[in-house]
C-alpha cells in the first residue's frame, strides 16, 4: 500500500527546465530542433550513411537526374554531377564539412571573443572607451565583408577562409560579452561578492560567467547560422573550399556550369544549406522567445 | 481593437506600396527589347589580348579583330575552302614559284573614327607597312607590343619572304627564298592582316605607337569603338566598306567566360550568337525552336602533350605508357558527348593528307603500369596536368578532362595535380615550359596539313610557343620540310606518313579528338557561316 | 548636441585613420615584395624598379611612406589596376555607384514591404497572420542569397523568360556615364531611344533587387514587429486607450512614431548587410558593381585593386553608419548609445 504523504510534492523547476517547457510550446521551434538534430547526426555519421565516396567519379553515369525524375535511377538517389559523382554522398559529406567547420569556428570565436570581451568589460577608463568605440564602428562592417578582406590578404583556400570567418565573428562576441559584463557588474549580487573582497578575476569567473550561459547559447546559434552562410558563400565565390572538396558552397559554384541542364546540381546543395540555416534560426528564435517569456513570467 | 486597425491601414496606407510593387513587377511585360534589329550581340568566351591578330593567334583575339576590323590580301571561301580575292583582286605566280605579284583593289576605305581620320584609300604602302612590321626587325613598329609574332614566326613566313617591292600604287611583288606550296594559303590566314600605314605614321609622330594595337584602324566591315576588359567590345558598322553592304549597325562582343552563362543569355535573347556551346548543352539548343545550331567537322585537334624537355617525360616509353593508361573513348564520350571523332594522328580526317590506316594505341592500364615500372617510375609518382581555363573548339572542357585523366592515372599509381591559370597567364607560363603535361589543342588557320605538322611539333615552333611538347626532332623537321617542296598531294602525303610513323613511335603528344565545330545562334539571324579555319565573321550576318 | 556630433566626428576620423593605416599595411601583408605588390613589376627589372621606388617614396621610412600614401589618396590617386591598367579611382567610383544603386532600390523595396508587414504582424501578434508572417520571415532571412539568386534566374529568366539575367542594361544601349546610377544616366542622356533604354534597365534591375531585398525585408519585418509589440504593450498606449481614443487614433498619434523611431538606426544599419549581399549577387547577375569587381581582383591577385577596393567599401560602410548615428540623434536626442540588432 502506498505511503500516505502529508506534504504535496513541489519542486520549483530550475530555470533550464522552465526554458525547455517554454521552448516545447513553440511547435515550429521544436521541428527546427529535430531538423537540427538530424543534421548533427548526419555530420557525425556521414561516412557511414553515404552510399559512395564523394570524390569517386562514375564516368559511365554522368549527370543522372535524381530518382524522382522520370529518367532518374535508384542507384544515385540524388543523381550525379558532371563528373559522375554521387550527389547524395556529396551533400552528406558537404553537410558534415560545412556544419562541422562552422561549429568549430563558432566555438573558437566564442572563446576568443568572451576572453577579450571580459577584459574590455571589466576595465574602465579612457583606453577602454577608446577601443570600445573603435570596435563599435568597425562592427558595422558585415562579417562576410571582413572575411573577404582577410581572404584577400591570406589567399584563397578552405583553411584561410576558416581563419577569416573566425576573425570576423570575434567582434560580435566581444561586444556582447562586454555589454553583458557591464550590466552585471552593476548588479547587487556582484556588488556583494565585491564587498566580500573578491578580485576582478574571481568576480568574473565565479559570479558573472555562470550567468552568461544562456546569452552565449543564443549568440552562438546566431553566429552559427552566420558562419554557415559565410563559409558556403566563400565556397560559392570560389574563395573558400576549392574544387573537389565536398563543401556545399563550392558544390553550388561547380553546379552553375550545368545549371540549365542539371538544375538539381544547384537545387540540392543549396537546399541543404538553406535547411541547415532555417533549423538553426528556428531553434535560436525559439530559445530567445522562451527565455523572454521565462523572464516575463517569473 | 487591433483587428480594427488593420483593414483601415490596408486600405489607406498600404495600397500605394503594393501598387508600387505591382508596377515594378509589371514593367517587365510592357516592352520587349529583344527583337531589336539594330545590333548583334555575340557572347564571346574571353578578353582578347589586343586588337591585332599578327601578335596573338589565339582564337579569342582573332575573333575580335581579324575578320571584323581587318582584311587580308586573299581570303578562304568559308564554304568551299578555296582561295578568293579580298584586298588583292588578282595575283600571279612566276614559273619558278619564287615571285608573286598582287594587284590591289582600288577605293578601299580605312575606318574613320574619333581618333583617326584617313586622308587616302588603301595602296601598296599599306601592304608593305603591314608585312614589314613582322618581317623586318628594323621596322619602326617591329618592337611595338613586344616584337613577337608567334603564328607568323611559327610557320616561318617571315623567313620565307626575301623581299617585298612596290611596283606601283596598286601593285606589289613578293619574292620568296624558296618555292613553298602553302604560301598563298598562309596569306589568307587570320594573322596576315593589312594595317594602315598612314595611321602608323600619325602614331609615330605623336609618339604613341602602342595605340596601333589597342585602338585599331583597318579596312574591315566593322570599326572599333570601345573595349572594357572582361566586359565588352563595341564595334560600329564601317560605312565605306568595300565589300557587300552590311546591314547591321552595331556589333557587340559580350565577354562571358562561362559557357552555361552564354547559353543562358542566348536563351533569354541577351545574346544573338554564342561562342563554343558546351557539348552537353547541344541537345537543349537543338530542342529549342528559337535557337539554331550549325555543325561542321572542324579542322582541329585536341591533345595531351608531354613536356619532353623534362625527365621522365623525355623517355618515349614513359609517354607511351601514359598514353596507354587513359581510355580515350571514355574521355571522348564524357567530354565531347559524341560530337567529336577520336584522333589517331594530329591531322583530322577531313584533311586530304589524312592517313586512314593508322593504328591507335589501345587502353591498357596493366601494361601501362608494367612499362612505367620498367622505366623507373615508382608508384606514387607525382606529375602535373595543366588544363586550359577556357573552352576551345578542340576541347570544350579541359578542366573536366584533366579531372578524368587524374582518375585514370590513379589506377596506374600516379598522382596527378591539376594546374590552371587565367588564359593569358596560362599560355605565358606554358611557353616557358613549366608544365609536365598539358591539355590543349590546335585549330587550323588554313586547310594545309603543314598548318598542323609545323606549328605543333617542329623545332623552331618551341621558340614561338606553339610546340607544347617542347619536342624537337631533326628527322621530323626534314620530313615536313621535304613535303613542302612538292605540290603534288600524293608526294606530300608520303612524307607526312613518314612523320606520322615517327610520332607514333615517339608519342610526344597523345592526340585525343577532332571536335565537330558548332555554332549556336538565335534563329532570327541569317548569314552566319561556320568558318572551318577558325575566326568568326560577322560581315554578312543580319537580324530579322 | 554639438558635443555629440563632435564626438561622432572624431570617432569617424579615427576609424577612417585606422582603415587607411590598415590598407596601407596591406602592401606589406600581401605575400611578396611590397613594391612589386603595388606595381606588378618585379625587382629584376632594375631600371623601372628604381624609378618606381622613387615614385612611391619607398626609400623613406614607413611613416613617410604612409604620409605619401595618405596624400595620394586625398588627391584622388588610388593607384593603377594590374589587370586592366586603368586608374582605380575611376573603376571604383563606377562600380561602387552600380552597387549602391542596386542596394538603394532593394533597400527602398524592403522598407516599403517590411515595415507595413511588420506592423500587421505586431498588431495581431500571436494570431494566425502573425504566425504565418513570422514563419515566412524565418524562411526569408535564412535563404542564402546566392542560392536564391540562382533559383530566381532559373525560374524567371530561363523557364519563364520574363527578365534578362545579366548586366544593368542591354549592351546595345551605350549610355554615357554621368552619375553612375543607370536610371538617372539614361534620363540625363540624349539617346534617341531613351524610353526603351529606361524600360530595359528596369527589367534588368528587377531580379537582382528582388533577390537581395527578400532577406532584408524579412529582417525589417521582424525588427518592426518586435518594436510594435513592445510599444503597443507600453503604458502610454494603455493610457491613450483609457482616454477613449479609437484604435486608429492611438496607432496614428502614438503607435507609429514610437514604434518606428527607436528601431530606425537598426533598420538603416541593414543597408550594410544589403550591400554585402549585393556584392555576392552581382557576380551571379554579372552586375558591374564593386563586389563583382573586387572578387575578380582577388582571383587575379590584383593587389592595388584589392587594397583600394577594400578601403573604399569599408570606408563607405563606416561613414554611412556614422552619419545614420548622427542623423538619428538629431531626430531623437533622447536616445543613448546605439543598440545592435536582434531579430
Amino acid at each position: 500500500m502506498p505511503q500516505f504523504n502529508l506534504y504535496q510534492e513541489e519542486f520549483p523547476p530550475s530555470p533550464l527546465q522552465v526554458t525547455w517547457q517554454e521552448f516545447k510550446l513553440n511547435h515550429i521551434a521544436v521541428i527546427g530542433l529535430y531538423c537540427l538534430i538530424f543534421f548533427v547526426v548526419l555530420a557525425v555519421l556521414g561516412p557511414f550513411l553515404a552510399p559512395f565516396d564523394p570524390l569517386q567519379q562514375h564516368i559511365d553515369s554522368l549527370l543522372i537526374p535524381p530518382s524522382w525524375e522520370p529518367s532518374g535511377g535508384i542507384v544515385h538517389l540524388f543523381g550525379t554531377d558532371g563528373l559522375g559523382r554521387d550527389i547524395l554522398s556529396r551533400v552528406i559529406y558537404g553537410c558534415r564539412m560545412t556544419f562541422g567547420i562552422s561549429i568549430l569556428l563558432v566555438l573558437l570565436a566564442l572563446l576568443i571573443g568572451v576572453a577579450l570581451g571580459a577584459v574590455a568589460g571589466m576595465s574602465r577608463g579612457l583606453r577602454s572607451s577608446f577601443v570600445n568605440h573603435l570596435l563599435d564602428s568597425l562592427m558595422a562592417i558585415p562579417t562576410l565583408l571582413i572575411a573577404i578582406i582577410i581572404i584577400a590578404i591570406l589567399g584563397t583556400g578552405l583553411v584561410n577562409s576558416m581563419w577569416a570567418i573566425t576573425l570576423a565573428l570575434v567582434p560580435k562576441f566581444i561586444h556582447q560579452t562586454r555589454d553583458f559584463v557591464r550590466n552585471e557588474v552593476r548588479k547587487e549580487y556582484v556588488m556583494a561578492a565585491k564587498l566580500d573582497g573578491a578580485s576582478k578575476r574571481q568576480l568574473f569567473f565565479n559570479s558573472i560567467l555562470p550567468n552568461m550561459g544562456e546569452m552565449l547559447v543564443v549568440q552562438g546559434t546566431f553566429a552559427l547560422s552566420i558562419a554557415i552562410l559565410d563559409i558556403s558563400a566563400l565556397g560559392f565565390l570560389n574563395l573558400g573550399a576549392q574544387a573537389p572538396t565536398p563543401e556545399l558552397g563550392a558544390m553550388l559554384y561547380k553546379g552553375i556550369e550545368v545549371a540549365y541542364i542539371a538544375p538539381w546540381n544547384i537545387a540540392l546543395p543549396g537546399a541543404a544549406i538553406f535547411l541547415m540555416i532555417v533549423s538553426i534560426n528556428l531553434v535560436g528564435d525559439g530559445l530567445r522567445s522562451a527565455l523572454r517569456s521565462r523572464l516575463l513570467h517569473s | 481593437m487591433n483587428s480594427l486597425c488593420v483593414p483601415l491601414l490596408t486600405r489607406k496606407n498600404y495600397l500605394p506600396y503594393f501598387l508600387c510593387v505591382l508596377l515594378l513587377g509589371g514593367c517587365g511585360d510592357f516592352v520587349q527589347v529583344e527583337n531589336d534589329t539594330k545590333g548583334i550581340i555575340y557572347c564571346s568566351e574571353g578578353s582578347p589580348t589586343g586588337f591585332n591578330p599578327q601578335l596573338d593567334s589565339s582564337g579569342t583575339t582573332v575573333d575580335a579583330s581579324s575578320h571584323q576590323i581587318y582584311d587580308r590580301l586573299i581570303d578562304f571561301d568559308p564554304v568551299s575552302g578555296e582561295l578568293v580575292s579580298a584586298l588583292a583582286t588578282s595575283w600571279m605566280v612566276s614559273d619558278d614559284g619564287l615571285r608573286y605579284t598582287f594587284q590591289l583593289r582600288k577605293n578601299v576605305n580605312f575606318h574613320s573614327t574619333p581618333y583617326f581620320t584617313p586622308t587616302r584609300t588603301l595602296d601598296a604602302d599599306d601592304i608593305l607597312f603591314s608585312f614589314d612590321r613582322w618581317r623586318l626587325a628594323e621596322h619602326p613598329f617591329h618592337m611595338v607590343s613586344g616584337g613577337d609574332y608567334p603564328y607568323i614566326n611559327s610557320i616561318g613566313l617571315d623567313q620565307l619572304i626575301s623581299n617585298i617591292t612596290r611596283l606601283n600604287g596598286y601593285r606589289v611583288e613578293i619574292q620568296l627564298e624558296r618555292p613553298e606550296s602553302s604560301f598563298l594559303a598562309n596569306l589568307a590566314t587570320d594573322s596576315a592582316i593589312i594595317l594602315s600605314a598612314e595611321y602608323g605614321g600619325k602614331l609615330k609622330q605623336s609618339k604613341t605607337k602602342d595605340l596601333i594595337d589597342s585602338q585599331p584602324i583597318g579596312t574591315g566591315p566593322y570599326k572599333f569603338v570601345s573595349y572594357r576588359q572582361d566586359r565588352f567590345i563595341r564595334f560600329l558598322r564601317h560605312d565605306g566598306y568595300w565589300g557587300e553592304e552590311n546591314k547591321t549597325e552595331q556589333l557587340i562582343f559580350d565577354i562571358t567566360p562561362s559557357s552555361s552563362l552564354r547559353l543562358a543569355k542566348l536563351i533569354t535573347g541577351e545574346c544573338d550568337v554564342m561562342a563554343f556551346p558546351a557539348h552537353i548543352e547541344l541537345d537543349i539548343i537543338r530542342q529549342r525552336k528559337e535557337l539554331s545550331l550549325d555543325e561542321k567537322p572542324g579542322l582541329n585537334v585536341g591533345f595531351w602533350a608531354f613536356n619532353t624537355s623534362k625527365a621522365p617525360f623525355d623517355n618515349p616509353q614513359v609517354r607511351k605508357a601514359l598514353a596507354m593508361a587513359i581510355d580515350r573513348d571514355a574521355l571522348l564520350e564524357a567530354i565531347y558527348f559524341g560530337s567529336a571523332v577520336p584522333a589517331v594522328s594530329i591531322l583530322p580526317p577531313t584533311s586530304w593528307a589524312f592517313q586512314g590506316d593508322l593504328k591507335n594505341i589501345s587502353y591498357n592500364p596493366i601494361a601501362a603500369k608494367k612499362i612505367l615500372l620498367e622505366n623507373g617510375i615508382e608508384p606514387g609518382f607525382v606529375m602535373n596536368i595543366w588544363a586550359m581555363p577556357v573552352e576551345r573548339a578542340y576541347n570544350p572542357n579541359a578542366m573536366k578532362m584533366a579531372a578524368l585523366i587524374q582518375a585514370y592515372l590513379q589506377d596506374v599509381d600516379i598522382r596527378a595535380n591539376i594546374v590552371s591559370y587565367e588564359w593569358g597567364t596560362f599560355r605565358g607560363r606554358l611557353k616557358q615550359g613549366g608544365h609536365d603535361s598539358v591539355l590543349i589543342g590546335w585549330s587550323a588557320d588554313n586547310g594545309d596539313p603543314d598548318n598542323f605538322y609545323r606549328p605543333l611539333l617542329s623545332c623552331p615552333a618551341i621558340k614561338y610557343g606553339t610546340n607544347r611538347a617542347m619536342w624537337c626532332s631533326p628527322e621530323y623537321d626534314s620530313y615536313i620540310n621535304q613535303a613542302l617542296q612538292f605540290t603534288d598531294q600524293e608526294e606530300r602525303a608520303y612524307f607526312y606518313a613518314k612523320a606520322n610513323e615517327l610520332l607514333m613511335a615517339e608519342m610526344p603528344l597523345v592526340p585525343i579528338a577532332h571536335a565537330i565545330h558548332y555554332q549556336a545562334y538565335r534563329a532570327n539571324l541569317t548569314g552566319l557561316v561556320i568558318n572551318p579555319f577558325g575566326g568568326i565573321r560577322f560581315a554578312p550576318v543580319e537580324k530579322n | 548636441m554639438g558635443n555629440f556630433v563632435l564626438r561622432q566626428f572624431n570617432l569617424l576620423v579615427l576609424t577612417l585613420f585606422v582603415l587607411s593605416l590598415f590598407s596601407f599595411s596591406l602592401a606589406y601583408l600581401f605575400p611578396g615584395d611590397p613594391l612589386t605588390n603595388l606595381t606588378g613589376i618585379a625587382g629584376s627589372e632594375q631600371a623601372d624598379y628604381q624609378l618606381l621606388n622613387d615614385a612611391f617614396h619607398m626609400q623613406g621610412n614607413v611613416l613617410q611612406q604612409y604620409f605619401y600614401y595618405l596624400g595620394a589618396l586625398f588627391k584622388g590617386d588610388w593607384g593603377i589596376s594590374f589587370s586592366s591598367g586603368l586608374p582605380l579611382t575611376n573603376e571604383i567610383s563606377r562600380t561602387l555607384a552600380a552597387s549602391i544603386e542596386l542596394s538603394t532600390y532593394a533597400f527602398i523595396f524592403s522598407f516599403s514591404l517590411g515595415i507595413p508587414l511588420g506592423f500587421i504582424a505586431g498588431l495581431r501578434h500571436y494570431k494566425i497572420t502573425d504566425n504565418v508572417l513570422l514563419s515566412v520571415s524565418v524562411i526569408g532571412y535564412s535563404i542564402p542569397v546566392f542560392w536564391l539568386a540562382l533559383i530566381v534566374i532559373l525560374l524567371f529568366s530561363l523557364q519563364l523568360g520574363w527578365f534578362p539575367l545579366s548586366g544593368r542594361i542591354s549592351l546595345l544601349f551605350d549610355v554615357p556615364l554621368k552619375t553612375g546610377f543607370i536610371l538617372f544616366d539614361i534620363l540625363l542622356s540624349d539617346l534617341p531611344d531613351k524610353q526603351e533604354a529606361f524600360y530595359d534597365a528596369l527589367r534588368h534591375l528587377i531580379l537582382p533587387t528582388l533577390s537581395i531585398a527578400i532577406v532584408t525585408t524579412a529582417i525589417v519585418l521582424r525588427i518592426t514587429r518586435r518594436s510594435v509589440i513592445e510599444t503597443m504593450n507600453s503604458e502610454f498606449i494603455q493610457a491613450a486607450y483609457a482616454r477613449g481614443l479609437t484604435s486608429r487614433q492611438v496607432l496614428q498619434h502614438h503607435g507609429i512614431a514610437n514604434a518606428l523611431i527607436p528601431i530606425l538606426p537598426v533598420l538603416t544599419m541593414q543597408f550594410t548587410t544589403l550591400l554585402t549581399n549585393a556584392m555576392i549577387v552581382e557576380i551571379i547577375f554579372s552586375w558591374p558593381g564593386i563586389g563583382n569587381w573586387l572578387i575578380q581582383a582577388i582571383y587575379q591577385r590584383d593587389y592595388p585593386a584589392i587594397r583600394a577596393g577594400m578601403l573604399a567599401v569599408s570606408s563607405l560602410v563606416v561613414i554611412l553608419n556614422m552619419s545614420i548615428n548622427i542623423a538619428i540623434r538629431l531626430i531623437d536626442p533622447t536616445r543613448g548609445r546605439l543598440e545592435h540588432a536582434t531579430i
